[in-house]
Order: structure tokens, then C-alpha cells, then sequence
């Protein structure tokens, strides 16, 4: 067991070096640890902008009224905002965080990704423009069966 | 990990589904009694003709076998090369590459 467990770890530290530096545009779990160990989105969102308010407009976030696997709950975010980053959060899992995306100068927001949810609640989105402000949309939904123990 | 990419107006659709267990700490608590058994994709990006387009760090709460679905905006024709990347906590990286079609 021991043995196996170095052999990963070894794989592991080789697989971080091959990946040249220049891939990362940002990686957000190395420079802003704490967004990902936030309780709340509150939280969350400080960690990672440093404020919490935001402009509650166009940002629009599509997800099913009522999920009925909450291991796999479609999420949709779309907003024309010229912008730097989009992060979706939620609000009953064990941490708030789950994706931060980085825009570049090909970036359209128009992204769809499935997300967990431990039982019913409230995804945000939040959209932080080049103006410096914030813009976000959420989306309350009702989860029939929770995604988190597996 | 499958990718499937089209062209269409100047306007690049991508679908990619990355093929993860996305063990939390809570799943790989029950499952195994170890909560450092946890493992997901912590960062995936994706580059077409060696432009980087999309990038983004994920944490534990993306579902079983996460689908990335996005658009992108450019200069990009049928043909040119798109190579999606990710990596997870344990250090395991995996590419793919295919072409825009």
C-alpha cells in the first residue's frame, strides 16, 4: 500500500511538471485559496472580489425548477457584459464555490455545465466586468434528491 | 475525455465531457473512511491553434462525469486543432485533441 501510494504520488508530481506554466491563464485555487474553502457565498465572494454587492441585472442563469438527480443539475449562465471573470456559487453544499471561469479575448458568455447540489437551493452567478463592478443572477431550485454523498 | 467542436459564423461551439469520478470529500468519506480520497478536476482549459479560449477553475461540486459545454468568438476555421486539458487534485492530468469542425 505504501508503495502505491508513493508511485501516485510520484505520477502525480511528474504530471504537474510536465504542464508548462504558460497553459494557466489564472489558476484561481492557487492564487485565491480561500474562495474554495468559503462556507458561504458571502464569504465566497469577498475571498474572491474582495466585496459582496452587486448589481442584480443581466446575468441570466437557467437551471430546471425542480431537479430530480441532484448529482447532475444543468446549469446555464449567459450575460453580454464585456467581462474578466464568471463564477457560479451556491448555497447548501459544504462550500460555496464551484466553477470560476477566465475570460479572455475570445470568451462568450454562453457556458452550461452540471453541477452537484446537497439539497434544495439557490445558485448565483456572478459576473465581475472590465468596469469593476459586479452583476449577478440566481436561480432557486428545488432538489428532489440530494448529490453530494454519492 | 471527449471533445466535439464546430464552427459556425466565426462563433465556435464547444461540447466536452471529461470522464472523472468528482469524488468529494464526503463521497470519499463514506465510500472509503478517508476523506483525503477525494479527487476532482480542479482546472480545465481548452486551446484552439494554440490560443488559449477557455479556462476555468472548478471545485469538488461539478457532477460525475462533467460536461463543459461553451462558445467561443474568433478567427478560427474547420480544421484547426483544439486541445482541451485537465488536472485533478491528485496531480492526474489527461488532453485531448481533435479538430473544429
Amino acid at each position: 500500500m505504501q508503495r502505491r501510494t508513493f508511485l501516485s504520488m510520484a505520477a502525480g508530481a511528474f504530471a504537474l511538471a510536465a504542464v508548462p506554466a504558460s497553459v494557466r491563464a489564472e489558476d484561481f485555487r492557487k492564487s485565491k485559496p480561500t474562495v474554495w474553502t468559503a462556507k458561504s457565498v458571502e464569504d465566497a465572494m469577498k475571498a474572491m472580489y474582495g466585496k459582496t454587492d452587486t448589481v442584480k441585472d443581466g446575468v441570466t442563469v437557467v437551471a430546471p425548477d425542480v431537479a430530480s438527480n441532484g448529482g447532475a443539475v444543468p446549469v446555464d449562465v449567459k450575460s453580454d457584459i464585456d467581462a474578466k471573470t464568471v463564477a457560479i456559487f451556491q448555497n447548501v453544499n459544504p462550500e460555496a464555490a464551484v466553477i470560476v471561469y477566465d475570460l479572455n479575448e475570445y470568451s462568450v458568455i454562453d457556458f452550461s455545465i452540471k453541477i452537484k447540489m446537497k439539497a434544495s437551493g439557490t445558485i448565483t452567478a456572478v459576473v465581475e466586468g472590465k468596469d469593476g463592478k459586479l452583476y449577478s443572477g440566481s436561480k432557486t431550485l428545488d432538489v428532489a434528491l440530494g448529490g453530494c454523498e454519492g | 475525455m471527449k471533445v466535439k467542436a464546430k464552427v459556425k459564423n466565426g462563433v465556435v461551439s464547444v461540447k466536452a465531457m471529461a470522464k472523472h469520478d468528482m469524488w468529494t470529500y464526503d463521497i470519499a468519506e463514506k465510500k472509503t473512511g478517508d476523506r483525503n480520497n477525494a479527487n476532482f478536476i480542479t482546472h480545465i482549459d481548452a486551446k484552439i491553434a494554440d490560443k488559449v479560449v477557455f479556462d476555468a477553475s472548478t471545485s469538488q461540486f461539478l457532477s460525475k462525469n462533467p460536461i463543459f459545454k461553451f462558445k467561443v468568438k474568433g478567427d478560427f476555421k474547420k480544421g484547426d486543432p483544439i486541445v482541451m486539458t485537465w488536472v485533478d487534485l491528485k496531480g492526474n492530468t489527461k488532453s485531448k485533441k481533435t479538430k473544429l469542425k
